[in-house]
């Protein structure tokens, strides 16, 4: 708690504002410090993600992403190493408003401020991480026809190939479409079934949620093992040419350009 | 005349007037469209690898056919699910029509020639020569996929939505307000597209100077906007409005591109 230094009595109106002002300091202290470099940023974004932030419900990242953002394949937790930047601050911020739904990460992350999603969105796409192993059963009979919708697609149902927005081989196309190679079965056929049941509608344009809901189960089980059988990217890179200011970011436009 | 009949005469006259203009359609009646052959069909030997060679130039057309391509374009930017995709001018719809008379060049032209078209205006560069290995590759690939069409007759989900004119007149202002919303998430603000980890295109340039040039058949509002309608955002066409379609392909067209290869002096020809 912070002590005010004032001298005069504990309720002058000077006191009070010395005792708020002390707060908001101990409370957001890089926002007061101003503008941060990376360094610094990433810094803030490592203790997020191994202590959180010291506010109400804000526990550390690493407790179900784990200590290097590999996530927990056996539950469906996802990867988040590597991830881009831009995709993970979208991402909870999707979650504090509702739009990704997530009931776990929904009270851990409502007090996290813009900057520290930020910094932690920053730390995780800078981690490096191996593929972890994925318990999920794999189905061999389903092996080219996830395959096939990766690659191919099914057209005849306005389903495009999967890689076409999500990379070749499922790396992504950073910073607005993520990689999903190397995530495992449990979390990519839970993310596709919370689009198909508009419970995650965080998409841009709606286009997951257009697609998922065409699929039957049994592709989305094709599909996800799929990409889970595949490797991760190791570093989820923006190339040049995809700088977030020529593209239009969702959900709004206000990482701030360093 | 018997009852059987009758009601055949009726079936009939119903399929007449039912269609032909498809906007409206939803996405799931894909079974009134031509189905080219299965996957895994593909004959083994000589022919087999040619149409085999045809179809990677028609997806990678810069890494497979570079001497020929002069900008970011692949021939699967317009003919999209390589060129089998109902409404982006699939090659089952093509096949059977030519030769054809053209008014763009006031000539009977062959399907090579037809093609090689795409290649001088859509995709900048030189026409692959009709004996070329290119050309063969893809004219074999073309046959392939239009395995059972029919020849000389007009196929539903051929070529480009013809569009109605629109209410209002296309406005490239009112375009570009809907091509920053729905559009510039992978064409980029900016329209010059995105690329993908390795640097390689992911997401066409719509212009600029690695886009279609102004002879190509997009330089005509109303066809890019027949394009639009049915096939943008990629898997969700018919979303916008004709008037949408319109005022989008007009932002579009209006933006700086290649000259015309038969107007441009001391370029490509």
């Amino acid at each position: 708690m912070v002590v005010s230094r004032s001298g005069s009595g504990v309720f002058s109106p000077l006191a009070l504002a010395g005792i708020l002002l002390g707060t908001f300091v101990a409370l957001f202290p890089s926002r007061a410090r101003g503008a941060d470099t990376e360094a610094a940023l990433i810094a803030w974004g490592h203790t997020i993600a191994m202590q959180g932030n010291g506010l109400p419900g804000n526990t550390a990242c690493a407790e179900c992403h784990r200590i290097n953002g590999g996530g927990m394949p056996s539950v469906g937790i996802p990867r988040i190493a590597g991830q881009t930047e831009t995709y993970i601050y979208r991402e909870i911020r999707g979650v504090q408003e509702g739009t990704r739904y997530s009931p776990y990460m929904d009270g851990i992350v409502q007090n996290l401020s813009r900057h520290d999603i930020r910094a932690v969105a920053l730390y995780y796409s800078t981690v490096r991480t191996p593929k972890l192993p994925d318990p999920a059963s794999y189905d061999p009979a389903l092996r080219e026809l996830g395959r096939r919708i990766a690659h191919r697609g099914l057209w005849d149902r306005n389903i495009p190939a999967c890689i076409l927005c999500h990379g070749q081989d499922g790396r992504g196309i950073p910073p607005n479409f993520p990689y999903i190679a190397g995530q495992s079965t449990t979390y990519l056929m839970g993310q596709l079934i919370s689009f198909a049941v508009v419970r995650r509608k965080d998409d841009p344009e709606g286009l997951m949620r257009g697609i998922a809901s065409k699929l039957t189960h049994r592709e989305i089980k094709a599909v996800a093992q799929y990409f889970a059988s595949l490797d991760p990217p190791v570093y989820g890179k923006i190339s040049e040419k995809n700088r977030p200011d020529r593209l239009r970011l969702i959900p709004e436009k206000e990482i701030p350009t360093p | 005349m018997t009852a059987r009949s009758l009601i055949l005469l009726i079936l009939l006259a119903t399929g007449l007037l039912l269609d032909p203009r498809p906007t409206g359609a939803t996405g799931n009646q894909n079974f009134q469209f031509f189905a080219p052959p299965a996957e895994g069909t593909l004959p083994n030997g000589p022919l087999g690898r040619l149409i085999r060679q045809g179809e990677l130039i028609f997806i990678h057309t810069g890494q497979y056919a570079p001497r020929y391509v002069g900008n970011d374009l692949t021939c699967e930017s317009c003919h999209l699910d390589r060129g089998i995709k109902p409404y982006s001018a699939p090659l089952w719809g093509a096949y059977g029509t030519y030769p054809r008379y053209r008014s763009k060049n006031h000539q009977v032209n062959t399907l090579e020639e037809r093609i090689q078209g795409c290649f001088r205006f859509s995709l900048n560069g030189t026409p692959p020569p009709v004996g070329s290995k290119t050309m063969k590759a893809l004219i074999a690939y073309s046959f392939w996929v239009s395995r059972g069409a029919p020849v000389g007759l007009y196929l539903k989900g051929q070529g480009i939505v013809r569009m109605s004119k629109p209410a209002r007149p296309p406005d490239p202002l009112r375009g570009k307000a809907i091509f920053e919303a729905r559009c510039s998430l992978c064409h980029g603000l900016d329209g010059q597209g995105t690329q993908s980890d390795n640097d390689q295109v992911a997401f066409p340039p719509v212009w600029g100077p690695h886009s279609y040039t102004k002879g190509a058949g997009f330089y005509k509002v109303s066809k890019l906007a027949g394009f639009v309608k049915m096939n943008m955002p990629l898997s969700k066409g018919e979303t916008l409005s004709d008037q949408q379609a319109w005022d989008v392909a007009a932002y579009v067209d209006s933006q700086p591109r290649p000259e015309d290869p038969r107007k441009a002096k001391g370029g490509k020809s």
